[in-house]
């Protein structure tokens, strides 16, 4: 009889090269593959999704031995969303990249000049297959969203505008989500200079009317000086998927539930989920 | 040598199998070694398999492969070999029983390494004369179920060696007086990060580990409440996936919602890359009610961070240099973990210096350094030459009765059990 069955893997030949990413404060990373450089290696980042828009091609070179180094600086545009990262060689499609070591401390607690004129965020990540991605923001202007309060049932969040100037009537609106056009307004207050400011959204206006399951109010800041409105969010760290993570607590307003959440782009918004009674 | 581990599952995750995968691949620098597998449920392992290490297994349970043995008439009795104290008994079954037995009576091997207590039984009881047969402990003899402790105590004396990840757990066996079987303390091995150290700059804790109660992360939820009262700039992220039974996670939850720690406290779910989340931090915290050995400290302490433990049996103290290298505070003790978090936050020379005694003595846990003393024991095992622990059933009887006068009426029963199964399957 035999006692084994026998099978033929021996060692970790896995299927993927692995890629490791370092990041840099500016939004700058560096790719490094195991990889000899006989051919021309090109590390290709592929928009991902229904309607690819794109392709990035960065040249890797050799930067040790046996390691091949390809850089993807701030400077260079890459459009918001979600891209692949594959090897390729030659001119063909190339190949899914697994990630290795993502150094991404320098993401941390980014904070960029409040002058900065535009915000480039990259942040590699493993999507739900394990093989690396890169989720890219490029925003201008840009409102970053830090602490959130809650004093009776309204939220308090603080931020910061990048890219922009406050106007004397800076707002917030709470637009719903659905085409009904219904929209709330509150002031925003920006003493504090360098673009920081800070507004409270009460919650009974929010829940006043609840004809559904639930509402989706998504927030936008009016810098109020003629300039375009924009979406408030969170992106300035390491963390690609705020929404399981940046959990805020709910509170009770009418005959519903409001709570603050980031959208699947970090975006914040509110929801208003109808109570069952 | 010819080394030869026997494993519950080489394919899927946990700290036992990385343990064993580091392990297996530095003795496959010097030796002939091979990992057998009881269950395959999967293609490929999880972990990255070791370079230059032959992997097999003795059951198929990959579902929809050619293979598949999950339905086989023997796979759905329940084992008797494999011992009914070990908490994976429903796993193993007749076939199972049939497959180590045939597997170890059939080895070729010159050391055998068991990796939980019910492999380390069919080990004792199954391996052929000739072969040196060690026993690994990965958790620890008292956290045992009482029946789990009478089989090892009837067994292991069948045992060549035993080794254990603390020194604490290496007395416990000790204690057991099982005559003639060698024990040693030989900790887990933690490999070099990839990436540079921590700076010790950043103003965030971080802890890891499976979200259980036994972590209690609830009283490091409590004890940041503390350290933000003082220093609102600092953060804590937890990362770990929630518990498959019970609901951790969401107590924690509630937890951080009622003491208004949203911005604060952050539950990350599972990290791929572990070393990448520790080097984001500057200060480690533990602060679990038992360590069977703390692999998260060592982890920690080799990314330059110097950690906040509890206390608590078995691994930390022996990890942890309280005060030179990090802190000891007691075990479930809120205001202890507190002043502990405080006193290296509030401190950032004392912090940095204790990071750097960190990445130095956490150096000990090197894998080369680690299999250096696995290597030792199994070479002086294997020169002295096993024969002496395979005598035959006379010595086996000779043992049996030790230990069952040992673990008294209970474990008698179990001898007269073992010796009618004897009977039957002879």
């Amino acid at each position: 009889m035999t006692t084994t069955a026998e099978s033929p893997d021996t060692g970790s030949t896995s299927a993927a090269p692995r890629v490791d990413c370092t990041a840099d404060s500016a939004g700058g990373l560096t790719f490094d593959v195991v990889a000899t450089s006989d051919t021309d290696a090109t590390l290709v980042l592929r928009r991902h999704g229904a309607n690819p828009g794109g392709e990035v091609r960065l040249p890797l070179t050799p930067a040790a031995e046996g390691l091949l180094r390809a850089v993807l600086p701030s400077t260079v545009d890459l459009a918001e969303g979600l891209w692949d990262v594959c090897l390729s060689f030659g001119t063909g499609p190339g190949q899914r990249l697994q990630p290795g070591v993502r150094d991404l401390r320098a993401l941390v607690d980014r904070e960029p000049g409040p002058d900065a004129e535009r915000i480039a965020v990259r942040i590699p990540y493993p999507v739900r297959s394990g093989e690396l991605a890169v989720r890219s923001w490029l925003r201008r202007p840009h409102a970053e969203t830090g602490t959130l309060g809650f004093e009776g049932p309204s939220v308090t969040v603080q931020g910061r505008l990048y890219g922009s100037e406050f106007g004397p009537d800076a707002a917030v609106e709470a637009r719903l989500r659905g085409g009904s056009g219904r929209v709330h307004r509150v002031a925003a207050s920006t003493g504090g200079g360098g673009g920081d400011f800070t507004f409270t959204l009460p919650y009974a206006p929010l829940a006043d009317g609840l004809d559904a399951k639930e509402w989706l109010w998504d927030l936008w800041l009016l810098p109020g000086s003629g300039c375009p409105a924009v979406r408030l969010a969170r992106i300035l760290d390491d963390v690609p998927l705020k929404q399981a993570i940046f959990v805020y607590p709910g509170t009770k307003a009418g005959s519903a539930v409001v709570r603050p959440y980031y959208t699947g782009a970090n975006d914040l918004s509110v929801r208003v989920d109808a109570v069952r009674t | 040598m010819h080394i030869s581990f026997l494993l519950h599952n080489a394919y899927s995750l946990g700290g036992t199998i990385r343990s064993t995968f580091n392990l297996a691949g530095e003795l496959a620098r010097r030796h002939d070694v091979e990992i057998v597998s009881v269950f395959r449920h999967h293609d490929e392992p999880t972990l990255p398999a070791p370079e230059g290490v032959r992997l097999r297994h003795l059951i198929d349970l990959r579902k929809n492969g050619p293979g598949y043995e999950g339905d086989h008439p023997d796979h759905l009795r329940p084992a008797k070999v494999f011992p009914r104290g070990d908490g994976r008994h429903s796993q193993y079954s007749r076939l199972t029983d049939a497959r180590i037995g045939a597997h170890l009576a059939a080895i070729e091997a010159d050391v055998v390494i068991g990796t939980r207590p019910g492999l380390n039984v069919h080990i004792a009881r199954e391996t052929r004369p000739g072969v040196v047969r060690v026993g690994q402990e990965h958790l620890t003899l008292t956290g045992h179920s009482y029946r789990l402790r009478s089989e090892i105590a009837h067994s292991y004396p069948q045992l060549d060696a035993i080794t254990t990840v603390t020194r604490a757990d290496a007395d416990a066996y000790r204690a057991l007086r099982l005559r003639g079987v060698r024990v040693d303390a030989v900790p887990n091995s933690v490999p070099t990060p990839r990436v540079q150290p921590a700076s010790g700059e950043s103003k965030l804790v971080v802890a890891a580990g499976r979200l259980t109660p036994v972590k209690r992360y609830d009283l490091l939820v409590r004890a940041f409440a503390q350290v933000v009262a003082v220093r609102p700039d600092w953060r804590l992220r937890i990362h770990g996936a929630g518990d498959a039974f019970g609901n951790e996670r969401g107590a924690l939850r509630n937890l951080i919602d009622d003491l208004g720690l949203y911005n604060h406290v952050f539950l990350m779910g599972v990290a791929g890359d572990l070393d990448g989340e520790w080097i984001k931090g500057s200060l480690a915290a533990v602060t679990s009610s038992h360590e069977s050995f703390g692999m998260t400290i060592v982890e920690a302490m080799r990314c330059g961070l110097p950690v906040v433990s509890t206390d608590c049996p078995q691994g930390p103290r022996e990890i942890i240099d309280d005060g030179v290298d990090g802190r000891l505070v007691e075990s479930g003790n809120v205001d202890a973990v507190a002043a502990g978090l405080l006193e290296l936050i509030q401190d950032d020379a004392l912090r940095l210096r204790m990071a750097k005694a960190a990445l130095d003595s956490s150096r000990r846990f090197d894998p080369a350094a680690i299999a250096e003393r696995h290597e030792a024991v199994f070479g002086e095992l294997h020169a002295r030459g096993a024969g002496d622990r395979s005598a035959g059933p006379l010595r086996e009887g000779l043992h049996r009765a030790r230990g069952a006068a040992l673990d008294g009426a209970y474990a008698l029963r179990h001898k007269a059990a073992s010796v009618l199964r004897k009977g039957q399957t002879a």
